[in-house]
């Protein structure tokens, strides 16, 4: 239990790329077949990367282990699962660096349901899935609301360095692969009512975490997401002040950092984050335009989160609740995100085995 | 304490692995904004085209353009000279310009002239006191920027640029043949043709000219991009000459030429009721009441705050086939009563349609959108023709003539159908039942007819008399344009049926002078 972090991590922050409504659980990862992804995603240059990349997916787990101790992977025959709810508005956006309400779409409000399992397969390796649903709504306006299952997400994280120290505590650093890939074939061309931005991606992140012997943890992570080119159902469009005669749009990379800190110890977590997404071109949104789904989408999010193992018989679950509030933005809504739930831990090995 | 040196070694590794691994990951996603135009040579000059039938000028006569110096003369000689060194110093960006330009000019203006309007196609943002700011031509480049480049205005700036240049390469043609001085290329042969050149006399140069009549006409309906526009103008002019195609004084009086013709339609176009398609909120107010009066239910914008409607008097513009009483003539009757059965029947069918969209009737209506920062229904239609008349290899006047002709009718389509939703101001399908919501943007005007659909029929129906091979396409296209608009939410059935017989009837007023122009097919 004390993996909840990882996992809310995982819509937070792993698959970034949320046009004007920032928190959406993105996932979308591909499955183990990562490798089959990656080739398509890129075909010619990626060939040569295949075998290592496959061989990390399969090898690493988590996606954002910045908790600590032992918990922050999920020991080896442990099935670490979990459903989520996720409430996120804004009623202000930023039109590029232009901040502003519009009276067309009044609040905006996406939720979601997600499903999420982090399974060790060793102890330094775990795999993640997650898979979500979402709803928008706007409050105001003609535009109509969406929903649907959004995008598969999987990653593989591997704990490659855990040791002492100093006497105060540990030091763990993980390398992760992640990919998302929509589940269904929901139209990314509605922004920003749009579900998601159908958009194929992987993304190679690196944690550092120092977690004190008394509780007191520190973590950094990053992460650099690929994006695969989206195939709209028009064939032009019009952005970063260019006519496209195409269908093909070409979606910059993204890179995101996180820097968390708080206190975790026997299953409870409190813990603040930061985080920056930063988008790798794309264009702003022009006065009075919708937003395009690559668009330069750029953000800040403070968030605190609580984590909770409920006492009783049922031992093995706990209670999560995260909020968010993004401070600053570009291209994205100034979003309020409240994220809740529950996650349950299953051993499947024997008792007395090492957990 | 110190940290272990070896830790510090592993973390590197497998960072440093990993980075290198994924860095390497370049992805080859890359997208061109626009495939390069098919280079082709036009399989018939089209000799008699200065014979052609004018639209605006009295004939190919109206400008005078003077006979040019003969070949032997010393100043052509030097002009073939210069044509000889600057090719012997060609650059790479010099070629690619060339080839950029290869594909006739007027069908790369024509994609121009798209990106300009979709660059212009934004509705000006709401003041805090709810009002509307107005673009102003006065200061075009003060926010919001002027235009704003909406179907209407777009389909009357893509009908100018067509039908000018189209009357300046009719009477370039005309003086070709009466001069018959040929190009650079043919005249030397230590010139080298660079681009598709043929037999066709090249003073004055059909180049320049498009270059002067469209570049002059777009400052005007896109005065913020002049930048750009004389960039290219420029570009063109330099190219043909480049080229081997034309000398100096071939491009010369083709430029003169140009700005002479333009200054006619620069003329038109202040006259032609643009101006005054505004109209004031007295006057829309006006509209409201008469509607009301009737005991219908007027339009009213579903913006919020409402937006004022989008060029109310736009009718009364001048068309370029049809006069007023046949705008009035062909306007279709009224739309069923917004309290009759048949219009709750018509409401209903938009509401059960959007509520079970399926995704190819999204697709459908994502395709056909067309609605803001896009080249605009009539520009989708541009981008429909281009392909066939490259496909055609028609000969520069040839092209002219096919964009002018859909254009016109185009234009004429936007009249006619302004003048219909502002003689009904019929409310759209939200307005009347808050719970339909739209898959794409709602226009802010009224419903009656669809636009998308007098636009399309009026489109299909010349590019079927202009490519009979391509008339079942056109025909499915203008239909699934149609549709489009219910699946989008934003029209009845009744709008896109009516819309359809009317385009057909506005496209036929270009059809028959197509018929009669002396150009053939």
């Amino acid at each position: 239990m004390t993996f909840v972090c990882a996992l809310v991590e995982l819509s937070q922050v792993c698959f970034p790329s949320h046009p004007i409504r920032p928190h959406r659980p993105n996932t979308g990862n591909l499955p183990v077949r990562l490798g089959v992804v990656v080739y398509r995603l890129c075909t010619k240059p990626l060939k040569k990367l295949l075998p290592p990349l496959v061989m990390l997916a399969s090898l690493s787990a988590t996606l954002h282990a910045q908790t600590v101790d032992d918990a922050i992977m999920i020991p080896k025959k442990t099935l670490f699962t979990g459903a989520l709810y996720s409430h996120d508005t804004w009623n202000q956006y930023w039109e590029g660096p232009l901040e502003r309400t519009n009276g067309n779409l009044g609040t905006v409000k996406t939720q979601s349901v997600s499903w999420t399992g982090n399974y060790g397969i060793t102890d330094r390796l775990d795999v993640l899935v997650t898979v979500p649903y979402v709803w928008t709504h706007a409050s105001q306006g003609v535009l109509h609301s969406m929903h649907g299952f959004q995008d598969f997400a999987l990653g593989a994280k591997y704990n490659f360095l855990d040791r002492p120290f100093t006497e105060a505590g540990r030091i763990r650093a993980f390398a992760v692969v992640a990919g998302g890939i929509p589940m269904t074939g929901y139209t990314p061309d509605f922004q920003p009512l749009s579900i998601g931005l159908g958009a194929k991606r992987i993304a190679a992140r690196g944690t550092l975490n120092f977690q004190s012997n008394r509780g007191w943890f520190l973590t950094g992570s990053t992460a650099y997401t690929w994006r695969d080119n989206v195939t709209l159902n028009r064939n032009s469009y019009f952005t970063e002040g260019q006519l496209f005669l195409t269908n093909q749009v070409q979606m910059p990379n993204v890179f995101d950092y996180v820097v968390s800190g708080g206190w975790f110890r026997r299953g409870l977590m409190l813990q603040g984050l930061f985080f920056q997404q930063r988008t790798q071109g794309g264009g702003d949104i022009r006065r009075q335009d919708m937003p395009f789904i690559s668009n330069m989408m750029n953000l800040s999010r403070v968030s605190g989160m609580v984590m909770y193992p409920i006492p009783g018989p049922l031992h093995n679950l706990a209670y999560q609740f995260t909020y968010g509030y993004v401070v600053d933005g570009r291209n994205v809504g100034q979003s309020t995100t409240i994220t809740t739930g529950f996650d349950y831990t299953v051993h499947f090995a024997k008792r007395g085995q090492k957990q | 304490m110190s940290v272990p040196r070896r830790l510090v070694r592993s973390v590197l590794s497998v960072f440093c692995t990993l980075a290198v691994m994924l860095m390497s990951v370049t992805c080859n996603k890359q997208v061109t904004p626009a495939p390069p135009l098919p280079v082709f040579t036009p399989e018939n000059d089209d000799a008699n085209a200065g014979t052609w039938k004018m639209i605006v000028l009295s004939g190919p006569t109206q400008i005078a353009v003077p006979a040019p110096a003969a070949v032997t003369d010393p100043a052509y000689v030097a002009e073939l000279t210069s044509i000889k060194s600057q090719q012997a110093a060609i650059t790479s960006d010099q070629k690619n310009m060339i080839a950029d330009w290869s594909g006739s000019g007027v069908l790369r203006w024509n994609e121009i002239l798209r990106g300009l309007v979709a660059q212009s196609d934004l509705p000006p943002e709401p003041n805090p006191d709810g009002t509307y700011p107005v673009p102003s031509a006065a200061n075009p480049f003060a926010f919001p920027q002027f235009p704003f480049g909406n179907p209407p205005y777009a389909a009357r700036a893509y009908s100018y640029v067509a039908v000018a240049q189209y009357e300046a390469l009719k009477a370039a043609w005309y003086y070709k043949y009466q001069y018959n001085r040929l190009s650079p290329s043919k005249n030397s042969s230590s010139i080298q043709s660079l681009m598709p050149t043929t037999n066709l006399p090249s003073y004055p140069s059909e180049d320049a000219a498009v270059s002067a009549v469209t570049s002059t006409l777009l400052q005007l309906l896109f005065p913020t991009a002049v930048d750009q526009i004389t960039q290219q103008a420029a570009q063109q002019q330099l190219v043909v000459q480049l080229a081997g195609k034309a000398s100096a004084s071939d491009v010369a009086a083709g430029v003169a030429l140009g700005q002479a013709v333009a200054a006619v339609f620069v003329a038109r176009a202040g006259s032609d009721g643009m101006k005054n398609a505004t109209g004031t909120t007295a006057q829309w107010q006006a509209i409201a009441s008469a509607v009301a009066a009737k005991g219908e239910i007027p339009w009213i914008s579903q913006e919020i705050p409402p937006r004022p409607p989008q060029l109310p008097f736009f009718g009364n513009v001048k068309a370029w086939m049809m006069t007023p009483a046949d705008i009035v003539n062909e306007r279709p009757g009224p739309p069923p009563s917004t309290s009759s059965p048949q219009m709750a029947q018509e409401l209903a069918i938009v509401k059960q349609t959007v509520a079970n969209l399926t995704s190819d009737q999204l697709a459908i209506a994502q395709k056909w959108q067309d609605g803001v920062s896009t080249t605009t229904p009539p520009g989708h239609w541009n981008t429909v023709a281009v392909p066939y008349i490259s496909a055609a290899k028609f000969s520069e006047v040839r092209a002219a003539r096919a964009l002018a002709l859909l254009d016109m009718a185009l234009h004429d389509a936007a009249v006619a159908c302004w003048d219909t939703k502002y003689t009904y101001y019929n409310p759209r399908p939200e307005q009347l039942d808050p719970s339909i919501k739209t898959v794409i943007g709602l226009p802010n005007f009224p419903s009656y007819t669809s636009g998308h659909s007098t636009f399309s029929a009026a489109a299909a129906d010349v590019l079927s008399y202009l490519f009979p091979a391509g008339a079942s396409d056109f025909a499915s296209m203008r239909d699934e344009a149609a549709t489009s608009r219910l699946y989008g939410g934003i029209h009845y059935n009744i709008d896109n049926e009516t819309g359809k017989a009317h385009g057909k009837r506005v496209g036929d007023y270009t059809v028959r002078f197509a018929q009669s122009d002396g150009a053939g097919q």
